[in-house]
């Protein structure tokens, strides 16, 4: 990619005695789409608030094209921010929401007046000039907050879970939609969710955050194949997550089983976390399988099955789309790029076993997750 | 359920507007009195706006108002703002800081700022005028700032906080950022806050009451001192505008925020909203600032650029122009046009003195009685007159010079003279029951007999009936007195002052002691009044007299108006009105004729002889009288309604209520069964 | 930082201004309360008089007491119907309530003085109708009506706002749950209308106990109460000491008063809102 935008050094943040961010180091690039992905209080809203001026943090250094900025406040900075339910102004109506900042920098009326035209058209919205803000759906109003900050023409862009209070349907259609902003103005986006799956499709980097720090920085493919621990494994995507011990390279064993698989450079005899993604498995009849299991549990999901399948008392959950009924004894073979091996962590033994699976476990999570912050 | 809460709701809403309706009435009614409708006229609104003081009084009401609600709108916002972000804890503290005036009662704030100001301002600074126009504005200012603050505190916490990091965001400074977006956000809770600052302010009697110096008084505040006579029926008819004005008021606003929900709703809204924005904006503006302007103007007329003389004086106690007398305050300003007399009421002897020894207030000229002089004297609170400045002084009757309570003439003039004696109504009080102060103990009339509310008259009252001389200073003869007093209590349908003359005059009560020339003033009014004094025992003779306290900061001006007092005419013209001895010689010969030989006025020789003058008592004595006179006052224990008239409105109202809730309850039941 | 700083710098001059002109305020009380009225010496004197109007104390609190009781028996059904009128029509009784209000309290109490009088407008129409006039004038019955005239908008509002709020869903889920419409009364709406109905006596008990001009208008001998007491010390008995002392006693009456109101009741500030 091109040159360094942001970098944060070291930062910490502490609320009242709490630790916030845990030395966090990050870098943004120009032109990058970076997502801060986490769940609830992991400190992505916090780091994005800083970044926008919004909090001065603790300690460590926040640099902008290298200058550092930790002390300059909003209204100086090159950066604007959609925030979190859009905050567009309820007194004004779309023209002047989105003029706000043209006017505040006092723009000639005859500038603001094509600028925000020509944004009215980039997103959509011609012809709703003077609508009120309580009039417009949560998609118009998306593109209003869209609109009002791009039409500065900032340097980065900050989007706080920009489309959490939209629905399914909308949400696919914005995220494309944003993806295709981004690229057309080439700006910087700096963008917040708890949603694995939109940060996979949008991000050129996802940022994975927890407890203050951060977990894993990399492309989206990277994230997904190689989680750097159980933790990033298990918030994205599904995995099942078993204890194993690595007895040389390219072997590892559990269950009473040595396997083969691609990873490698780690101590002899050291003790991982294994990770096998629930799409990988495929069923093989039960004398042909590496493993045994017995089927406890079978969902239909619409695109393929849940199965939760009983190993030795460990359960593991496999999408697959043959269908198996509960009951039955199902074999698996594992291939050694099925498996995917890390280092042990804080996080291990936390994640990854389905024996309490129900139906209702993602939504449940979800929607703690938009209760918060 | 339902009807049963439309009929409270009705009826209450009745109850709510029946007094409103008796004011509007009344100010439609050509004679004087709320209780008896004699006509329909609209000459009180002509009265109303031919009453310059009447009217600067409401300017004055108006300027306070609006200058504390402006003030506090503005303060109590930015307040709320800091207040807002502040830490939980501290904004807790601050909050109930904010509390105490919203939950301490009104005359405990009033007391204690009063207290304040003298104490800061006279004490401390040495301000004698230490209670003004801006030590009143402050009150207003104080007790209408928790209204704003809690009117937008709850919309600045509704408020998305995002939106101020939006503005942000978007380039704005802090102080920007509040200006084009808080503001809006919280602006109903302004404009709320605004409203009840306002309305409180301007109704408020009970904190400016206490606060009120001589300067500038408020309506409310001058409406309360208006108890002699029942009110001109003019204050009526102001009542009636305001009201009207208040009710189109109210009308438009919910009207107007009507409309704007109802546009709200629309889709869209029209292209010239913009351009009517504006001009709704600087409608406002310019409304508020004709607002500000006119009262400002009105205050500005009614209070030019000339020496203010404060004379304090009894209430109707002046002839002010009613009825063809001479309006004695505008001659006398048309004869010294440089001077502008501001003129204010006592009801007795010891609110005078409890105004000037509370402090805070100037006053020029004040016209206490014998005894109150002599205390007053005694306590260094008058200073002494420069008889040059007086040369109309020589008419002063030799008899009414040299008195006791000023051996050597140095501090009073006499203003007036008169007795003290029984007011009765002859319509309902036997003339066989008229045998000397004990009328006023005669169990007969009980609850028809009004007594005097201040402690010196009440117990000279008790001590001419009891045969013990008026001015001892023995503590038995004292008891004895407070003892007559208490026995009398059970009697008394009231303690007044000045309100006398509206329960007399209207029959709601029979009997009472009063000043004769007073008694004079309300036989006019009501012819089937007599007064009466005592054949066999002795009764009040007192001289009022013009005195200048040691807080007047116009001793010349005071001197020139006590001159003028004693010009035989002018004295003459005031007791046409006032109906009180004049001390002044040749005075007689200016007054009309049937009040000149009247023997109220001028008693005969041989029944003054049975008059005795108050005298001068320790400061000891006079407190332990005045504690004597507020033991007697107080209730000793509820006592049971007596017989013969039974206490029905408590049974009725109570049986009311119950009923009402009764009602309700079982027309629910009702109802209930028969779904079932 | 420097958010911090501009919030400190926004409210230190209302705090000043409050600690000047109500905290400090108190304390001059308590100063004059404290001093004898001749000397200016320290004395507990005034402390000590102060037994003799232990029985008016009562008295008014007892007045204050039942006002309130009865501003909220008629004031609860009067906000209950308001709240459940059609917006527009709730604006307007809003507004009738609110309007009593504006207008000056004074005159409205001498307007019953003209309908309570032995000769006022009632007796004139019960003798119109050839029935006995009644004595209402001067009785406590008298001073409680003036009382509850005058507060009753203060009771009505608050109940009105809480009213208002309660989610017409808590009612049907408690008749769906078997409620008749006594007990969802009861055990829903009476709960939830709680910080109304405290927020609203405390309004009406603080005025009503401190009062002077009603009962003095409306009142007689026996209806003498602390606010009259504390009158005229101050402004004819000459001894605002004493005065000042009474004014404190006071104070902490409806402090303790609101203070209990407030255990009772979790949330505070039903102020009424225009």
């Amino acid at each position: 990619m091109s040159k360094e935008l942001i970098r944060l050094q070291n930062l910490t943040m502490e609320f009242d005695g709490e630790r916030i961010l845990d030395g966090i180091n990050l870098y943004i690039n120009d032109h990058e789409f970076l997502t801060l992905l986490g769940p609830s209080g992991c400190g992505k809203t916090t780091t994005l608030r800083i970044i926008g001026g919004f909090l001065t943090p603790t300690s460590g250094e926040v640099l902008f094209d290298g200058q550092r900025t930790n002390d300059v406040p909003p209204y100086k900075r090159q950066v604007n921010t959609i925030f979190q339910r859009y905050a567009l102004f309820p007194h004004l109506d779309v023209y002047d929401n989105i003029a706000f900042g043209l006017r505040v920098a006092k723009l000639s009326k005859a500038e603001i007046q094509e600028r925000v035209t020509e944004m009215l058209a980039i997103v959509g919205l011609k012809g709703y000039e003077h609508r009120r803000i309580d009039n417009l759906s949560g998609g118009q109003q998306q593109r209003v907050a869209i609109a009002r900050a791009l039409v500065n023409r900032p340097k980065v862009l900050l989007l706080d879970e920009p489309l959490a209070a939209l629905d399914l349907r909308l949400r696919k259609d914005m995220q494309n939609e944003l993806k295709r902003i981004q690229q057309a103005m080439g700006i910087t986006f700096v963008y917040v969710t708890h949603d694995q799956e939109e940060a996979l499709s949008m991000s050129d980097t996802v940022v994975v955050m927890d407890k203050g720090r951060i977990q894993q920085i990399g492309k989206p493919e990277d994230i997904y194949n190689e989680p750097k621990n159980a933790f990033v494994a298990d918030f994205i995507g599904e995995s099942n997550i078993l204890d194993g011990v690595m007895l040389e390279d390219y072997k590892v064993k559990f269950f009473g089983r040595v396997f083969n698989c691609l990873d490698a450079g780690f101590a002899p005899n050291e003790p991982v976390d294994v990770v096998i993604r629930p799409e990988d498995i495929d069923f093989v009849p039960p004398e042909e399988g590496h493993l045994v299991g017995t089927v406890t549990s079978v969902t239909f999901k619409g695109l393929n099955y849940d199965i939760i399948v009983d190993f030795r008392g460990f359960k593991w959950l496999i999408q697959t789309t043959d269908y198996q009924s509960v009951g039955a004894k199902v074999g698996i073979r594992l291939n050694p790029e099925d498996i995917h091996v890390m280092k042990k962590s804080e996080y291990s033994g936390m994640f990854g076993d389905y024996s309490s699976y129900s139906a209702e476990y993602d939504e449940l999570t979800e929607d703690a997750d938009d209760e918060e912050e | 359920m339902k009807k049963a809460n439309k009929l409270i709701t009705v009826l209450i809403f009745i109850f709510l507007y029946i007094p409103m309706a008796v004011l509007i009435i009344g100010s439609f009614n050509e004679g004087k009195s709320l209780s008896s409708f004699e006509g329909f006229t609209l000459r009180q609104y002509a009265e109303l706006f031919r009453d310059k003081d009447l009217l600067a009084l409401l300017g004055n009401s108006l300027l306070i108002s609006i200058l504390a609600t402006a003030i506090a709108t503005a303060f109590g916002t930015f307040a709320a703002v800091g207040i807002y972000n502040l830490k939980p804890k501290m904004r807790k503290a601050v909050m109930s800081l904010t509390n105490i005036p919203m939950t301490n009662p009104d005359i405990v704030t009033g007391i204690s700022l009063s207290l304040l100001f003298v104490f800061i301002g006279t004490g401390m600074l040495g301000n004698k005028q230490s209670l003004n126009f801006w030590t009143l504005l402050i009150a207003h200012i104080t007790f209408s700032l928790p209204y704003v603050l809690l009117n937008v505190m709850p919309k600045l916490q509704q408020m998305n906080p995002a939106l101020k990091d939006a503005a942000m965001d978007l380039g704005c400074t802090p102080l920007h950022s509040f200006f084009k977006v808080t503001i809006h956000e919280i602006m109903p809770g302004i404009v709320s806050g605004a409203i009840m600052a306002f309305t409180m302010s301007l109704d408020d009697f009970v904190i400016s009451y206490f606060v009120t110096g001589s300067d500038f008084v408020t309506l409310p505040v001058k409406i309360y001192s208006f108890t002699k006579k029942p009110i001109h029926p003019k204050v009526y008819a102001m009542f009636t505008l305001l009201f009207a004005l208040i009710f189109v008021l109210m009308v438009t606003m919910n009207l107007l925020q009507l409309r704007s929900d109802k546009k709200k709703t629309q889709s869209r809204t029209k292209p010239e909203s913009r351009a009517m924005r504006t001009f709704k904006r600087v409608g406002a503006i310019a409304c508020v600032v004709i607002l500000l302007a006119g009262t400002v103007f009105l205050f500005a007329v009614t209070r030019q650029n000339k020496i203010t003389l404060n004379v304090m004086n009894w209430g109707q106690n002046i002839a002010d122009g009613s009825d063809g007398t001479l309006d004695i305050i505008e001659a006398f300003e048309d004869k010294y046009p440089h001077i502008q007399v501001n003129y204010s009421e006592y009801a007795s002897n010891e609110e005078l003195y409890s105004k000037l020894s509370n402090g805070g207030l100037v006053v020029d000229v004040i016209i206490p009685s014998d005894y109150m002089i002599a205390r007053m004297i005694n306590e260094n609170m008058l200073l002494p007159l420069d008889f040059d400045n007086i040369p109309n002084y020589k008419n002063v009757l030799e008899t009414y010079k040299n008195q006791a309570y000023d051996p050597e003439n140095k501090y009073s003039v006499p203003y007036t003279w008169g007795t003290v004696g029984i007011i009765y109504n002859s319509k309902y009080v036997s003339e066989e029951d008229v045998t000397g102060w004990d009328l006023l103990w005669n169990e007969k009339y009980a609850k028809k007999i009004l007594m005097f509310d201040n402690s010196r008259d009440a117990f000279g009252i008790a001590a001419y009936k009891l045969g013990i001389d008026v001015n001892t200073t023995d503590k038995a003869e004292l008891q004895k007195c407070a003892d007559a007093l208490a026995k009398q209590q059970p009697l008394v349908q009231q303690y007044v002052m000045d309100q006398v003359y509206e329960k007399m005059i209207e029959g709601n009560a029979w009997i009472a002691p009063y000043y004769a020339g007073d008694a004079m003033m309300m036989m006019d009014e009501n012819p089937d009044l007599r007064f009466y004094l005592p054949e066999n025992q002795n009764f009040n003779l007192f001289i009022d007299a013009m005195c200048i306290p040691t807080c007047s900061q116009e001793k010349e001006a005071a001197e020139l108006f006590i001159d003028f007092m004693c010009n035989p005419e002018v004295s003459g013209a005031n007791m046409d009105y006032i109906c009180y001895g004049s001390p002044i010689d040749g005075a007689t010969e200016y007054m009309e004729e049937y009040l000149a030989e009247s023997e109220i006025i001028y008693p005969p020789v041989e029944t003054l002889e049975r008059g005795s003058s108050y005298a001068f008592l320790p400061e000891e004595i006079t407190r332990y009288v005045e504690n004597l006179f507020m033991k007697v006052r107080l209730p000793a224990e509820p006592s049971p309604p007596s017989e013969d008239s039974p206490d029905i409105l408590p049974t009725v109202v109570i049986t009311l209520c119950a009923a009402a809730v009764f009602g309700t309850f079982l027309y629910a039941k009702a109802k209930r069964k028969k779904k079932s | 930082m420097m958010k911090k700083n501009n919030s400190l710098l926004l409210s230190i001059p209302y705090i000043l201004w409050m600690l000047i002109f109500t905290l400090i305020p108190l304390g001059v009380v308590a100063y004059y309360a404290l001093t004898d009225p001749d000397t200016g010496a320290f004395t507990l004197q005034n402390i000590q008089d102060l037994g003799m109007f232990l029985p008016t104390l009562g008295i008014s609190t007892g007045y204050a007491l039942i006002s309130a009781f009865i501003c909220l028996l008629l004031g609860y059904p009067v906000a209950y119907y308001i709240a459940h009128r059609s917006p527009v029509m709730q604006k307007i009784l809003y507004m009738l309530v609110m309007l009593p209000m504006c207008m000056s309290f004074l005159l409205r109490t001498l307007a019953w003085v003209g309908l309570l009088e032995s000769n006022g407008i009632i007796n004139s129409l019960l003798s119109a109708l050839h029935l006995k006039p009644v004595t209402m004038i001067g009785t406590p019955a008298a001073v409680i009506l003036g009382m509850v005239y005058n507060y009753l908008p203060y009771m009505i509002l608050p109940l009105y706002a809480v009213i208002v709020k309660i989610d017409h869903r808590l009612i049907e889920a408690a008749e769906d749950l078997g409620c008749s419409s006594s007990q969802v009364f009861s055990r829903v709406i009476l709960p939830l209308s709680m910080p109304g109905i405290l927020s609203g006596i405390t309004m009406v008990f603080v005025p009503a106990v401190s009062t002077f001009y009603i009962s003095q208008k409306l009142g007689g001998t026996e209806t003498l109460l602390i606010g009259d007491v504390i009158e005229r010390l101050f402004k004819s008995a000459g001894n605002p000491n004493l005065g000042a002392s009474l004014s404190l006693v006071l104070m902490l009456l409806v402090f303790i008063c609101t203070g209990v109101m407030n255990r009772f009741g979790s949330d505070e500030e039903g102020g009424v809102v225009v």
